[in-house]
């Protein structure tokens, strides 16, 4: 389910059936890397949409945390803290958090969500079939890392 | 002089049908064409989405088959893939089910299960379907897949508009 009004209404009616968020991590920066950052979050933008669509039943795609990226990182750790522990006290049994931002890999014992890092792919000079089916490709193996974890968990 | 003469009279009236009858043909015209215009314009065409499954190449295992058309939100319109799964029943007729599971809305997938082979599997709350698309009761769907309208043309198969399948 997206962060739309007409998702959110079929959440609040099956309610017992989404156990799990995706928060999708979304780096801004206007330095140096500010290319990079834009690919990360296009690609991780474009990913999201394809997963909601194939498991819209359970889980809610968040729409984004965005960080700038020159602030601290403690501050950010904390500041995602904040979402885990509001996602956690609303039930949530599973937690994914969606990066290409690197930087979210050397904290992965502080977070408590699932962290996926995926590396972001040049999707700038691909034509669009090309794209999609990598796209496409990407979700696939996505699927069952989620598959896998919602059968752990139960 | 000879006797026809076109008198000042009959000249003006003349005249003034010949102009009268250009101006209300002017406003009749666009007026009809109006009324008429729904029927001239060409019925249903666009419905029919082309995919580029060969008919002759679907075989008794579900495939999948991409589609990609053109969705218009407003003013603005984007590709949209959409997929079926298409396979050859019994007697050798096609049939397209939607992959949206009824249940809640993920995409289903063919055989993925192992406990339940051949059977439409939803990796989401664990619904079923048996292979014509009918809901295995016991589990979350209520009912069974969607079904699309096709055509064949020029060899290939095209889908219409996924609709929920009358109860036998």
């Amino acid at each position: 389910m997206k962060w739309i009004s007409q998702d959110i209404d079929m959440f609040l009616k099956e309610k017992q059936y989404v156990d799990t968020a995706v928060l999708p991590l979304l780096p801004v920066s206007f330095g140096d890397d500010i290319k990079q950052s834009v690919a990360m979050t296009e690609f991780i933008s474009l990913l999201s949409v394809q997963l909601e669509r194939q498991f819209r039943g359970r889980l809610i795609m968040l729409p984004g945390y965005a960080y700038l990226k020159p602030a601290s990182e403690e501050s950010l750790i904390s500041g995602l803290g904040q979402w885990e522990s509001e996602l956690k006290a609303q039930g949530f049994k599973h937690i994914f958090l969606l990066t290409s931002d690197s930087m979210w890999k050397t904290f992965e014992d502080r977070v408590e969500g699932g962290l996926i890092w995926l590396p972001s792919l040049p999707l700038e000079n691909m034509d669009e079939n090309y794209r999609n089916s990598i796209l496409d490709d990407q979700v696939k193996q996505l699927l069952n890392l989620f598959v896998q974890k919602w059968q752990n968990g139960e | 002089m000879s006797k026809n003469r076109v008198t000042r009279r009959q000249f003006l009236n003349y005249t003034l049908t010949g102009v009268g009858g250009f101006m209300a043909a002017g406003m009749l015209m666009p007026m009809v064409r109006f009324a008429v215009d729904p029927v001239l314009q060409a019925a249903g065409e666009s419905d029919f989405i082309p995919t580029k499954q060969k008919v002759a190449e679907i075989t008794e295992k579900p495939t999948r088959v991409d589609y990609t058309y053109e969705q218009q939100d407003a003013w603005y319109t984007s590709e949209v893939t959409g997929t079926a799964w298409v396979y050859k029943d019994d007697k050798g007729e096609i049939v397209a089910l939607s992959p949206v599971c009824k249940h809640l809305g993920c995409v289903v997938d063919w055989n993925t299960d192992k406990s339940n082979p051949d059977h439409f599997y939803c990796p989401c709350h664990g619904g079923l379907y048996t292979k014509d698309g009918t809901n295995v009761p016991g589990t979350p769907p209520v009912a069974s897949l969607d079904v699309f309208p096709y055509k064949e043309k020029d060899g290939f198969l095209y889908l219409g508009k996924a609709e929920p399948r009358k109860e036998a």
